[in-house]
């Protein structure tokens, strides 16, 4: 087993064992779902990597993954990686100019592109990115007509490959021979919640071994069905996906599209899956405000039997009994209600969820696992890889799990967290300098701040530079308060503030439209705009009433005293949250320094004016007055 | 270097009591033309379309598709003959899914008969599965995947009319005609809209003749203008043209703007 030490070693072996036999890929494409076997695979793993070698590529070149998670990405990765290339991500969402410093950055060479409107962005940029050979795209939709000689299609792509293969008879296999375990197979952006993205450089070794640590714990059997759907630019969607499905070789299925997510898990039975606790939240959300917008009967139900099953849920993991009422009242619960809710979510068949990236609140994980589906945190980053994860029946809503095989986890004396992995990276692209800062004494220091548990549990709390205190000293974090006042169906975004010079925290809302919509339309509040409808008393009242929830949980000196309704929604696009929808705290608390300013002065009402960056470039801005409110 | 004309209108006159709606209208469109009627309102464009497809029986004149006289032929008939439609208020089965709308669509190129169909047996089965493809395509080709299966009447107008072209376009037309496709929809849907015509002539080549009121969509899509007025035809020509026209300025702004000769379409 020894020289299988690459991700393309282990799928040539996987391909020549399971053959035509075993299904590998799925999508669903034109309303039917059509399935790739192992042979099919390797096929096209094949004819793209010798369409790139025929193109020129050499050892150690990068080829850029520009698109949603389709089979072609994992081909692609896959065939810059048997040719000892390596693979970049690149998050489908990013502008133009993002994508150039990407590609520049990690001098990519070849990018395998989606469709029209990624084509656009790097026809755009072109000029700029001199290094660049040639871009595949795999739909052909609207680019009919371009002529632009960079570009071709995948199955040209293909075809090019198949008969390079076919003058060139076991190059591939010389290939993947050449590889070795030390090679960077993949490179992954951090998400830049702090300055600009660094990359960092991963290992076939690292992403091996972290596949197999998962595929020990959660016991993955080659017969699951996997859902991928989280960017490949990701670390999770490396390591669980790909590596994982390499390693453990079960079936990867592709949602038709990011609308339809939710009744292709239902159609496939989806065993595993990762979400972020962005989506975690939102699948909350629409469950609360379904149960709100349904009949007088189902509501009462779901009422009824929700105390039951997060008692149930609590003792379960609390690992303590169940007494026989509960029992039965939890037997029912399932089959009146919940068992009905599950198959709706299309979850029924879920047995491993993930969740990982950002802080998500324990009463998300709570909900989840009383409602039946087992939902897991795991806690990891870009540099470090996966690093801990809960166990199956040891799960704490609060914590982030123990460190999976291979990992450690310690505390320094500040409570940072120091991590040792085999999964983890290698270095910084081109940036040695910043790499070596980041490690002491062979220890990665993660910049969080957190403490491990009696029984080894990792609890993260927030990052080291976004601890706050307040004046007088009193420590606080306010991602912690973030994360619980997120769980609010009305709450999409939220910053809470506070710093040495003030007595006390406070928070800017940024409300959830639809949820806190259909909200006002039920209590015939009228509205126009998102501005508007977040600056009505009975909408503030609304909000006021979640605050109080959060802060009656917390020690008395951290509660929040005042907040207001931000007149606009967060934007990624304005360089407001990262492309993993987390905060870019400082840039926010600059850029609404007036907001925050007015939180601590005393004033009911502030008339602001908000500069605003439309999708197509042009600039507008919005002036109006946002009101203040006290929270007793 | 004139290229065939597909569809041909000659000297068509429509009168509804003592109204005259369309008179002595003459006009084509070529093969592979993307063709704008426009005109005030009232100005007849619809109606040339209804006599096109011969909803509306014109009173004079005669009606050519690829050189054939079609005048007086059945709606059924000109269906078969290639031509498609999109309707100004959107008339879809709403109680439908969107999908079996679309099947509706292929409904004059379907071959079996109800027995057979009710069986799903055989051939039948077979073309059925066939259809369904078509179908799918045109779900791709629309971004119509997460409404697949939804009613028709809970969807939100601007996919209904997504639906409605998706519907002509499952006849496989030779020509399409689309009447308002854009209106009432905000400036994202348009952006869409546009593009999915777009999409469509560049994939098939399909003539089609656009009806629109929106004139910077019109100007940037089409090929040649036909301008009406009062249900005579006032000018025809490429859009730079037109939009210098001073007869079409004039029944757009009124006569004083085309005097002042300061204003363009």
């Amino acid at each position: 087993m020894n020289d299988l030490d690459t991700l393309p070693k282990i799928f040539l072996e996987h391909a020549t064992k399971f053959g035509p036999h075993k299904i590998a890929l799925r999508e669903k494409d034109r309303g039917v779902w059509k399935s790739l076997t192992w042979l099919d695979y390797e096929e096209k793993v094949r004819c793209l990597s010798l369409f790139l070698v025929s193109m020129g590529f050499q050892p150690g070149d990068k080829v850029a993954l520009l698109g949603e998670n389709k089979p072609e990405v994992y081909w692609a990765e896959l065939a810059a990686q048997a040719a000892c290339g390596t693979a970049v991500g690149i998050f489908s969402d990013c502008g133009p100019g993002e994508v150039k410093f990407f590609i520049n950055h990690a001098d990519v060479s070849f990018i395998f592109a989606h469709d029209q409107e990624q084509v656009d962005k790097i026809l755009e940029i072109k000029a700029e990115t001199p290094q660049l050979k040639r871009v595949v795209y795999w739909d052909p939709r609207g680019l009919w007509n371009y002529k632009d000689p960079i570009l071709l299609s995948i199955d040209h792509a293909l075809e090019i490959g198949r008969q390079y293969g076919n003058e060139h008879p076991h190059l591939f296999e010389q290939l993947v021979a050449q590889g070795r375990s030390e090679d960077i197979a993949v490179i992954v952006f951090t998400s830049g919640t702090t300055g600009t993205p660094k990359a960092a450089m991963l290992s076939h070794k690292g992403l091996i071994v972290s596949a197999k640590s998962f595929a020990q714990i959660d016991d993955y059997q080659s017969t699951d069905n996997y859902l991928s759907f989280v960017p490949v630019a990701w670390i999770t969607e490396q390591v669980i996906g790909i590596a994982g499905s390499i390693v453990s070789g079960f079936i990867v299925n592709f949602p038709e599209s990011a609308e339809t997510v939710t009744e292709n898990i239902r159609e496939i039975g989806a065993r595993i899956l990762f979400y972020s606790p962005r989506q975690w939240e939102s699948i909350n959300r629409m469950v609360q405000s379904k149960m709100l917008d349904s009949s007088w009967l189902k509501r009462t139900i779901y009422n009824l039997f929700l105390p039951v099953v997060y008692k149930a849920g609590d003792r379960n993991l609390a690992k303590k009994k169940q007494g026989v009422t509960l029992k039965v009242l939890h037997g029912l619960a399932q089959w009146l209600v919940f068992r009905g809710l599950r198959d709706n979510l299309g979850l029924s068949h879920l047995r491993d969820g993930y969740t990982a990236g950002s802080a998500v609140s324990p009463e998300i994980i709570r909900y989840f696992q009383a409602i039946g589906i087992n939902i897991k945190q795991i806690y990891g980053s870009s540099e470090m890889g996966l690093v801990t994860a809960h166990r199956n029946r040891d799960i704490r809503p609060e914590t982030s799990g123990q460190p999976i095989p291979g990992a450690e986890v310690k505390l320094s004396e500040t409570g940072e967290i120091l991590t040792r992995n085999e999964g983890m990276f290698v270095g910084y692209y081109k940036d040695e300098a910043a790499s070596t800062k980041k490690f002491r004494e062979g220890w990665y220091c993660s910049g969080d701040y957190g403490y491990i548990d009696e029984q080894g549990h990792l609890i993260v709390i927030d990052r080291m530079e976004d601890l706050r205190s307040l004046e007088g000293g009193k420590k606080f974090s306010p991602q912690y308060l973030e994360v619980r006042l997120r769980f609010s169906p009305y709450i999409k975004e939220v910053l809470v503030v506070g710093s040495e010079e003030r007595d006390s925290a406070c928070c800017l809302v940024n409300i959830d439209l639809d949820n806190v919509g259909r909200w006002a339309e039920a209590h015939r509040i009228a509205y126009t705009t998102f501005a508007d409808l977040s600056q009505k008393d009975e909408i503030l009242q609304l909000i006021k009433n979640e605050i109080q929830k959060v802060n009656s949980l917390v020690p008395e000196e951290s509660r929040l005293k005042r907040f207001l309704n931000m007149a606009k929604e967060l934007d990624a696009d304005e360089a407001e949250l990262t492309r993993t929808r987390k905060l870019r705290r400082a840039f926010l608390e600059q850029r609404y320094q007036n907001l925050i300013e007015a939180l601590y002065s005393g004033q009911n009402e502030i008339e602001v004016e908000t500069l605003v960056e439309y999708r197509d470039g042009r600039k507008g801005s919005l002036k109006r007055a946002i009101k203040v409110c006290a929270l007793s | 270097m004139e290229s065939m004309k597909l569809l041909e209108v000659k000297g068509i006159s429509l009168d509804f009591g003592g109204h005259r709606a369309l008179s002595d209208v003459t006009c084509h469109v070529s093969d592979g033309e993307i063709l704008g009627l426009i005109g005030p309102n009232g100005a007849g464009k619809t109606c040339v379309l209804n006599c096109a497809t011969m909803f509306y029986k014109p009173h004079l004149g005669q009606v050519f598709f690829q050189g054939k006289d079609i005048t007086g032929y059945k709606t059924h008939q000109i269906a078969d003959l290639g031509i498609a439609r999109t309707f100004q208020n959107i008339e879809l089965f709403s109680g439908l899914t969107v999908l079996e709308n679309l099947m509706v669509g292929r409904h004059i190129r379907m071959k079996a008969g109800t027995t057979a169909c009710s069986l799903y047996f055989g051939r039948a089965r077979a073309e059925e599965i066939r259809h369904r493809e078509v179908v799918e395509d045109i779900i791709d080709l629309l971004e119509m995947e997460a409404i697949r299966n939804k009613k028709v009447g809970s969807l939100p107008y601007g996919q209904r009319k997504r639906v409605d072209l998706g519907r002509a376009l499952a006849m496989e037309p030779k020509l399409l005609l689309l009447d308002e496709p854009l209106a009432g929809m905000n400036v994202e849907e348009k952006e869409d809209m546009v593009r999915f015509v777009m999409d469509v002539y560049e994939l098939k080549k399909t003539s089609i003749i656009l009806v629109e009121h929106d004139m910077g969509v019109v100007m940037d899509l089409v090929h040649r203008l036909v301008v009406l007025d009062f249900g005579v035809k006032i000018a025809d020509g490429p859009p730079e043209r037109i939009k210098q026209d001073e007869g079409v300025i004039k029944a757009y702004l009124g006569s004083s703007a085309a005097e002042h000769g300061t204003k363009t379409l």
